[in-house]
Parts: structure tokens; sequence; C-alpha cells
């Protein structure tokens, strides 16, 4: 059991630090962009699904537009809490513990709904 | 003013509000959505999408100082995140139908308890439940934290009490685009008799979930203006940085009764752009 606990502490600490780590990257270039091409207007607010932004935000990126990084940012961010709830379900599946596999499926679930209500302009 | 000055003024409201969040532990949102609804203008549905960003950023930051503590307890956090979770989806469905001035007026009201609380003697941290309730035994939630070397063992009570608070707390996060943690807090510690360090850690990991459930609604919804959110989540997430290495270092308690005046001027303000469209 202590290795599961240990296990489930390293992944958590790995997630949350590579996650804020980059996050800050890529806000700081893509601020830093949006600062050296002097704009003047504010690039596109993105909307729809999440395959959709993280398409265009690829793309963009390959053209080093400044909304391209900042798009990635915030996707890595929404991310951030919905990996930590995987490693939970990953861990809980380890130890057998279906009560709580189901548990966390549903959040998971939830969250995944919240981002497809959205997007269906509801 | 220039696009860049805006967003370099932005940034630094963002500094502003991780700092004054995480020294004061009001919570970043709470400051974030008067600084982009009243000094800069922005619709509220974006202010509030943005800031529930710079709420998932403040909770990711301050994770690790819980995380292999002990001291969260995770299977009540993933059982109470079902409540708080559907109460953050019907609050984002239903931010979209409400009208502006009500949500000015909630949100002064909100932050104008969440300030007055500040003033309030904190709890002592003793658990207080002699045996689980009969739910609290079947869902496992009785766990033991570590304190001043030794462990603790606490049993749980109130799950669906605790449970019904926080589908409003999840609905008020999303609707307000703040972490509520001092509702989570409310219910796992005063309903649920959860030690008060185990409510606090167990809180911020509910926060994150519950803020990415109805953050995805709003970036999906076109509310998340790209420079503006990205000055924003930085500024947070410097200022969260910051806050936490100054702890120590300044009279933190006087400085929460500062803060806390300063943001009932601020509900005063928000309530009254509700009222009367000031």
């Amino acid at each position: 059991m202590n290795e599961i606990v240990r296990e489930r502490r390293l992944l958590n600490i790995w997630i949350l630090r590579v996650s804020i780590t980059l996050c800050a990257l890529l806000i700081a270039v893509g601020l830093a962009m949006f600062f050296v091409h002097g704009n003047t207007s504010m690039p596109a607010t993105p909307s729809g699904s999440l395959r959709e932004m993280i398409h265009t935000s690829i793309q963009g990126s390959i053209g080093f537009h400044a909304s391209a990084f900042l798009d990635a940012a915030i996707i890595v961010l929404l991310l951030t809490p919905m990996a930590r709830l995987l490693a939970g379900i990953y861990v809980s599946a380890r130890v057998r513990d279906w009560l709580y596999v189901g548990i966390g499926v549903v959040v998971l679930a939830l969250v995944v709904i919240g981002v497809v209500a959205g997007q269906s302009g509801v | 003013m220039s696009s860049s000055l805006m967003v370099m003024v932005i940034l630094f409201g963002g500094v502003a509000a991780g700092l004054v969040g995480s020294l004061t532990g009001l919570g970043g949102g709470l400051i974030i959505v008067p600084l982009l609804t009243l000094g800069f203008h922005l619709p509220i549905p974006e202010a509030v999408g943005i800031s529930l960003f710079g709420v998932i950023a403040t909770s990711t930051g301050a994770a690790p100082r819980f995380v292999g503590t002990g001291l969260s307890n995770v299977r009540a956090a993933l059982f109470l995140q079902i409540a708080a979770s559907s109460g953050a989806l019907v609050g984002a469905l239903v931010a979209h139908h409400l009208p502006a001035r009500l949500l000015f007026a909630m949100f002064g009201i909100v932050l104008g308890y969440s300030a007055f609380m500040s003033f309030m003697p904190k709890h002592s941290d003793v658990a207080g439940a002699p045996e689980s309730s009969p739910l609290a035994r079947r869902l496992r939630l009785a766990s033991r934290y570590q304190q001043d070397g030794h462990w603790r063992r606490y049993q749980v009570v109130g799950v669906m009490p605790g449970f019904g608070i926080m589908i409003g707390a999840g609905f008020l996060s999303a609707l307000l685009g703040i972490g509520s943690g001092a509702f989570k807090v409310l219910a796992m510690d005063r309903i649920m008799k959860l030690p008060f360090r185990v409510s606090t850690a167990t809180s911020n990991f509910m926060i994150g979930i519950t803020a990415a459930t109805s953050a995805g609604f709003y970036l999906s919804h076109g509310d998340i203006p790209p420079v503006i959110g990205g000055a924003i989540i930085l500024g947070v997430i410097v200022g969260a940085y910051a806050g936490g290495h100054l702890v120590r270092a300044l009279p933190v308690a006087t400085l929460r009764k500062l803060f806390a005046v300063v943001l009932l001027l601020v509900a005063l303000q928000m309530l009254l752009k509700g009222l009367v469209n000031l």
C-alpha cells in the first residue's frame, strides 16, 4: 500500500510541476510575441471543440502566432485537473478499488460534458 | 489606452490578485472578476471564465504544498466532487442566461461575506465526530492525518448535507468565477467534521476540478480572449509563487484585515453596479 501512496504522490507532483511550468512558458512566449509584433488589436477568441482548438493552436504555433501559444497554455491548464483525476482513477484501479474508479469516471465525465455543452452554445 | 499597455496593466493586476489571494487565503477569483469588470469593462461572462482559469492556476500552484502530506482525503474529495462538478455544470449553463446586473449583485454579496469572514477567528484543528455515519462507513471516508509527529484518526458524518452544500459551492464557483473554497471548507469542517487542515487540503484538490468543469464550458463557448486570459494566468502564477515565499516575512494577519476592508468596498461597488447599474 505504501508503494501505491508513493506512486500517487510522485505522479501528482510530476503532473503539477510539468503543467504549471509548461503553461507559464507558453504564456511568456505568446505574450512576448504579442508585444514584439506591436499588435494594436487583440487576436480572435477561440471556441469550439478541444480537438479543433488543439489543431488550430499547433498550426498557429508553426507560423509563430502569439494566440497559438496562449491557446495552448490555456488548454494545458484546463487539462491539468483532468490529468490529476486520471491519475487518481489509475491508482484506484491499481488497488482494485472499483467503487472509486467508478466515482472518478463519473467526475471525469462531468468535466468532459462541460466542454461539450459549451461548444454546443447552450 | 493601447492594447499592449492594457495587457501589461492586466498582467500586473494578475500578479496582484495572485499575491493578495495567496497572502490572505481569500482566493484570486474574488479579485480578478472585479478587476476585469470594474477596471477594464470586460463583459462579466468573459471575466468569470478568465477568473476560473486563474482559480485553476492558483490551485495547481498551491497543490504541491498538500500532495504527499497525507492531509488530503482523496475518497471524500472524489465523492463530493460529483456534487461540486454537477453544481458547476448547472452554474455555467445558467450564467449565460442570467442578466449581468444579477451576477454583479450576487458577486457583491459573496465577496462581502468572504471579506467579513476574514475578521472572524480561525477554527481549532480538532477532529470532531466520535463515530462515522453509516454512509461514511460504506464509502470508507474515515481516515487519519499526521499532526506533531503523531497519527490522528478522524471519523466522518453528515455526508449528504455536505454533498448538498458542495452542489451550491460548485454552482457559485461557475456562476461567479470563484474557487468557493470557503464554502467547501465549511461543508467538510463544520458539517462533515473533518479536521480543519484536512478540509483545507481536500478543498484545494477539489477547487481545481470544480473550476475545470465550468472553465471548459466557458472556453469552448468562446468566452476566453487568449491575450487577456494569458496575462491574468501568468500574473496569478507569479503572484501566488511570490506570495508563498513572502507569507513568512510579512504580518499576514494585519494584511488580511487591511485587504478585507478594501474588498468590502469593492463588494459594495459590485453590489451597487448590480442594483443601480453604477
